[in-house]
């Protein structure tokens, strides 16, 4: 199927501090470099460019393809309530490399009541980690609840933090409805697979002509 | 301005089948599109996709159209999906988006000191707001049950009353 390139799809992914958005990036981008599918990433950090330079520096992907937005203040604003610093950069990707497929968007850590506006994104991702507690999602922050597609990550620790995850992903389907959710440990790349399945589909990644 | 790329693309995952759509060709109330919706629509041959508030800011998104329809909607950044979009018209069929009513939840506060309570717990979550002379109104996005779970407190010692004003 071939028809007019309307740029990249734009993927946002968002979540608490340390819940593992950056480490789901890592697993993403090489899946995707091997697909054939462009990929660029624009990352959010507060007043650093701590997550973008650690991209840099992984050799996954060029670094040219990696942008930081420093928020300077509330992460969740700089995606939701005014997007334009991240519209603008994505913006510069696609001009920069052209036939871009795919823009990934990590947001700063934030808290559960993050969301992505989509006027910024076509999809996105909320990450939460079994070590942040079991009970995350029955709390029903508007992350877990709205978001198009909920990771569960580091399934490989809820032994040792007491953590059950089969509660949290019953408590997760209940309040989230038929939207999917997937658990993953982002460290071996277990799940990620089936996430980037999903993204792929639901997002309508296209993949240019090279 | 941008430059405008032409090019051939691929959608990569489970697409074959479905009808792309990445272009809004106009309004259904355009005089030249209105009169060739009306002669579809003799046939049965316009078909509507219904879209919420927030869903039609998105611009890449699966849907299906009320006839059943499986639509891959890819539009160029530029584009933006309002009620009567038509998003194909040919001799055989048209289809036009809808966007549904958004939900409200209509709030009165019994007092100055409950009001500013109120605006700061909707401010407090981000949710949007209107209004009204007295009646303060949240967009409900997802589960109405979340909002009135957060309001409790407010409800139960009865210093806020939802009401139902038809808005």
């Amino acid at each position: 199927m071939t028809d007019t390139y309307p740029g990249a799809a734009r993927v946002g992914i968002g979540g608490p501090v340390g819940s593992g958005k950056t480490a789901l990036i890592e697993q993403i981008v090489p899946r995707v470099i091997k697909r054939g599918i462009e990929v660029g990433v624009i990352t959010n950090d507060l007043v650093t460019q701590e997550d973008a330079q650690r991209l840099k520096r992984s050799g996954l992907i060029d670094p040219e393809r990696v942008i930081a937005v420093e928020t300077g203040a509330c992460p969740h604003t700089a995606i939701r309530e005014d997007p334009s610093l991240n519209i603008h950069e994505a913006n510069v990707l696609e001009d920069t490399f052209e036939n871009l497929d795919l823009i990934l968007i990590e947001s700063g850590g934030d808290n559960l009541a993050s969301t992505f506006s989509l006027a910024l994104v076509d999809y996105w991702l909320f990450v939460i980690d079994v070590a942040g507690g079991d009970d995350i999602p029955r709390k029903r922050g508007p992350g877990v609840v709205l978001s198009d597609l909920l990771v569960i990550n580091k399934t490989d620790l809820a032994p040792y933090v007491g953590a059950d995850v089969d509660l949290m992903v019953r408590e997760a389907k209940a309040v989230r409805g038929e939207k999917p959710l997937y658990l993953t440990n982002c460290r071996t790349g277990e799940g990620v697979d089936a996430v980037l399945e999903q993204v792929l589909h639901d997002a309508l990644v296209a993949r240019s002509p090279k | 301005m941008r430059a405008t790329r032409r090019h051939a693309y691929t959608l990569t995952k489970g697409a074959a089948d479905l009808l792309v759509l990445n272009e809004i060709i106009g309004q259904a109330g355009d005089p030249d599109i209105s009169r060739r919706l009306h002669e579809l629509d003799h046939l049965g041959k316009i078909e509507y996709i219904t879209f919420s508030k927030e869903d039609a800011l998105r611009h890449r998104v699966r849907v299906v159209t009320d006839h059943g329809t499986e639509c891959a909607v890819v539009l160029r950044r530029s584009a933006r999906i309002v009620d009567g979009a038509v998003l194909l018209l040919d001799d055989d069929r048209a289809i036009v988006t809808r966007l549904s009513e958004r939900n409200w939840l209509s709030l009165v506060p019994r007092d100055i000191a409950a009001a500013l309570e109120l605006g700061y717990q909707a401010g407090n979550n981000h949710w949007t707001v209107r209004f009204d002379g007295p009646v303060m109104r949240i967009a409900v996005e997802g589960p109405e049950r979340n909002y009135l779970d957060r309001l409790a407190a407010f409800f139960s010692d009865r210093r806020v009353t939802r009401i139902d004003d038809g808005r």
